[in-house]
């Protein structure tokens, strides 16, 4: 089983230990040579595979992720659906005690199923339970290639104990297939050319993005899609897909552009109808449309291809002109070649004209940002503006990666750092799931360690408490990370939706922190991280501190350690 | 319920803009005084205010109540030319400074009357406690600065009576407060405590925001 699992070249394992896969570990820390891969000891199974979630964004692969059977992998269900959310690949070995007649203690019977990967099928792409080693060393690589070809998700290869246990029989037939990676799937070439036409023919084309650029190759093919036609891109930050300070980078203005497209191109969009129909109100919400009537719309997607049923992360239903099930990034090619082909010198005068355009928005709408950021920049609570603006003074001239989700800080280091590295932004949970922000990350400057990145997290604190031991993971295993905590002391998205309800129900809008903030008493992330081995300053709340505790922290994770500034912030 | 989707608070019109009317502009063509209601009616149609706003600028489910205008005559028309929000720009071709001047004529022509409401005086201290108690904080920031939840509306660039009538009716993600929950006065309190709030500097000026 080692032999299958070394040949899939996992960088490394992450896991607690389990007596379910005991042996499988033993295996691999000395027959294995605790090398490729190499184990990471985590504190908690969802923040095994948050981590492999992490990573497999930076390093476009999967890790390998050990979870105990039945409890383990009952803590690890929310990340797995997360990574799944995400369509990212994390390959999963499950142990379990499958032959009863094998069980010798209680927790053997309480800790092991019928069908142990039953509870999380519905957002795993694919599960196995081999019964024999050769059956085991076929789905090993079979797993491997499914959770790698898009749509990418989590797999799970359930390992029972016999087949981990037991010596191989004399003279046993072994072999381990060879991985063959399937080519992803691209879009039909008559459908790839009439979006073409549409794009070139089209006055007002507008591209918008969210989980598009895989790798490099992604973002450079965007960039030049995007050139081609002078055509603005509004991007929703699922993966790295664009510059944020290209011209042609209209997220700020997505509204107007939305509202004056003709043509709308949906890459990899996980929510089409969000995007082209306006939903206002909490209470009694109103729907309309947010394009001219005929505007046409296009989709080239790989959820397309594959679809579940019971968890419904699919989202409403969008009524497109065009769909195209494949990859985007694959078929950005393609469509690049199909729109040069169609191009006439007049059409190029008319994209000349309309980038020119888009480049003066564009600056309009970065200018607006800054001023925009300038709301109670000395306050305190420090602002999610200020403090963005102070991490990017320190970083701006390195090779840096953010690692965490912008969302929660009101976009502003999307409004206002130069992202234009594939490796610069990894997107957000997929599935919302709390508790996903501090393992991924740690997971992400995981990758980014032996490319020698400076990665950094916002790192949310109602998340952190979720399962803090991953701060041990870091520091045991001199993971350089730079932690800034956005320390709003609330579940603060939740402490909003109550207060929405409050109003609604017209009881008096004075209770609702109740059950939702982090106070009395205030958590000390400072002496948690250094509770477990982490440089760690604060709570800051002067943002004029900002600046030489950021500059500390830095030297330390240029040490190869993992640093935490708390940092007491605006709600968002 | 531990779902993280974003409120994505857009608002027709941002409530604090002291920017816009920085850069709004000085020509004489904004000027009410030359206007013509009868123009502005016609111009309200035909550069399609109504589609969301409503026939009298009263509001609908799209787009607030601007009648009587929110803002001074050139701040609007800042606005109108680059807004913040959900509203769409709107170019010279489209309406001109001329027809902008008219339509606020028009709409400041048919506004309802001044509500004894409108006229009440706040008290900035208190304003300050109930805008921590009441959880506006939770969206606009402890110090109104805005956020991606809600628009900066500290200091407000509007008038109380607009407050009023957004907080009561409002036609974006913000939820409507009644006056049970938040009563005229607590309204005229927090309006004061916004309005005592320093308006802020110059992006230019800030040299971390030019990196």
């Amino acid at each position: 089983m080692v032999d299958v699992l070394k040949s899939l070249n996992f960088e490394y394992l992450c896991a607690n230990p389990g007596n379910s896969f005991r042996s499988l570990h033993e295996s691999l820390i000395n027959y294995g040579g605790n090398r490729v891969p190499e184990f990471i000891t985590c504190c908690h199974e969802e923040s095994s595979v948050a981590m492999g979630h992490g990573y497999a964004k930076i390093e476009g692969k999967p890790l390998l992720v050990c979870v105990h059977g039945t409890v383990g992998l009952q803590h690890a269900s929310m990340a797995i659906y997360d990574a799944f959310c995400d369509r990212v690949p994390v390959y999963i070995v499950l142990g379990n005690f499958g032959d009863t007649a094998e069980r010798f203690g209680q927790v053997d019977w309480t800790h092991s199923a019928q069908d142990p990967a039953a509870m999380i099928r519905d957002y795993v792409k694919w599960d196995d339970r081999p019964v024999s080693l050769q059956g085991f060393s076929e789905s090993a690589v079979r797993a491997y290639k499914i959770a790698t070809t898009p749509p990418m998700m989590p797999v799970a290869l359930v390992a029972d104990h016999e087949l981990q246990e037991y010596a191989v029989a004399d003279g046993a037939n072994l072999s381990v297939p060879k991985v063959t990676m399937t080519s992803p799937p691209v879009g039909d070439s008559g459908a790839v050319t009439e979006v073409a036409r549409l794009l070139v023919a089209a006055e007002n084309p507008v591209l918008v993005t969210d989980r598009v650029a895989r790798t490099p190759a992604g973002l450079a093919g965007l960039i030049e899609l995007a050139e081609t036609l002078q055509a603005p891109v509004l991007d929703r930050n699922g993966r790295m897909n664009f510059p944020t300070r290209h011209p042609l980078n209209h997220t700020e203005r997505s509204g107007p552009a939305i509202a004056n497209a003709d043509v709308i191109v949906g890459l990899e969009l996980t929510d089409f109808w969000s995007t082209v129909n306006s939903v206002q109100g909490q209470v009694n919400p109103v729907v309309r449309p947010a394009v001219k009537p005929g505007t046409k719309l296009v989709s080239i997607t790989a959820n397309d291809l594959y679809i579940k049923s019971n968890y419904q992360d699919f989202q409403r239903y969008a009524a497109v002109d065009l769909a195209i099930a494949a990859d985007a990034e694959a078929t950005l090619p393609s469509l690049i070649d199909a729109v040069k082909r169609q191009i006439t010198d007049d059409r190029k005068h008319t994209f000349a004209d309309r980038g020119a355009k888009l480049a003066t928005a564009h600056t309009q709408a970065m200018q607006a940002g800054r001023e925009a950021a300038t709301s109670g920049w000395d306050a305190s609570p420090i602002s999610t503006a200020r403090m963005s603006s102070e991490i990017w003074a320190q970083i701006k001239d390195e090779d840096w990666s953010l690692v965490s989700n912008c969302q929660f800080v009101s976009r502003w280091p999307l409004r206002l750092w130069d992202f234009n590295k594939h490796y610069h932004y990894i997107g957000g949970e997929g599935g919302y799931g709390v508790g996903y922000g501090a393992p991924a990350a740690v997971g992400a400057a995981l990758a980014n360690r032996k490319h020698g990145r400076l990665t950094i997290s916002i790192q949310n604190d109602g998340d952190l408490m979720f399962a803090p031991g991953v701060l041990w993971t870091a520091a045991h295993h001199r993971i350089p990370l730079l932690i800034v905590m956005h320390n709003n002391r609330a579940y603060h998205q939740e402490l909003m939706q109550v207060q929405i309800m409050a109003d609604r129900h017209n009881r008096g809008i004075t209770n609702a922190s109740i059950g939702s903030v982090l106070v009395d008493p205030p958590i000390d992330y400072s002496k948690l991280a250094q509770g477990m081995g982490v440089h760690a300053e604060g709570p800051i709340s002067d943002p004029k501190d900002l600046a030489p505790a950021i500059r500390r922290a830095i030297a330390v994770v240029k040490g190869g350690d993992p640093a935490l500034v708390d940092v007491l912030t605006q709600p968002r | 319920m531990r779902s993280l989707g974003v409120l994505a608070f857009v608002f027709a019109l941002t409530l604090g803009s002291p920017r816009a009317q920085a850069q709004a502009p000085t020509t004489k063509s904004g000027d009410a005084g030359t206007a013509s209601v009868a123009n502005g009616k016609r111009a309200f149609v035909s550069a399609g205010c109504v589609a969301c706003h409503g026939p009298k600028g009263e509001g609908t489910a799209s787009g607030i109540q601007i009648a009587p205008p929110p803002l001074e005559l050139p701040a609007l028309i800042s606005y109108v030319r680059q807004p913040t929000g959900k509203m769409p720009p709107f170019g010279t071709g489209v309406v001109s400074d001329q027809q902008l001047s008219d339509i606020y004529a028009f709409l400041e022509s048919v506004a309802p009357p001044p509500s004894a409401a409108e006229s009440l005086t706040g008290n900035s201290d208190n304003g300050k406690k109930l805008f921590a108690a009441y959880g506006c904080f939770e969206c606009h920031g402890r110090q109104g600065a805005g956020a991606s939840t809600g628009p900066r509306i500290g200091p407000p660039a509007i008038s109380f009576a607009a407050v009023l009538r957004y907080v009561r009716a409002p036609s974006g993600q913000m939820p409507p407060y009644t006056a049970k929950v938040v009563s005229d006065q607590d309204l005229a309190d927090i309006y004061t405590y916004l309005k005592s709030l320093a308006p802020p500097a110059r992006a230019a000026d800030i040299p971390l925001l030019n990196q």
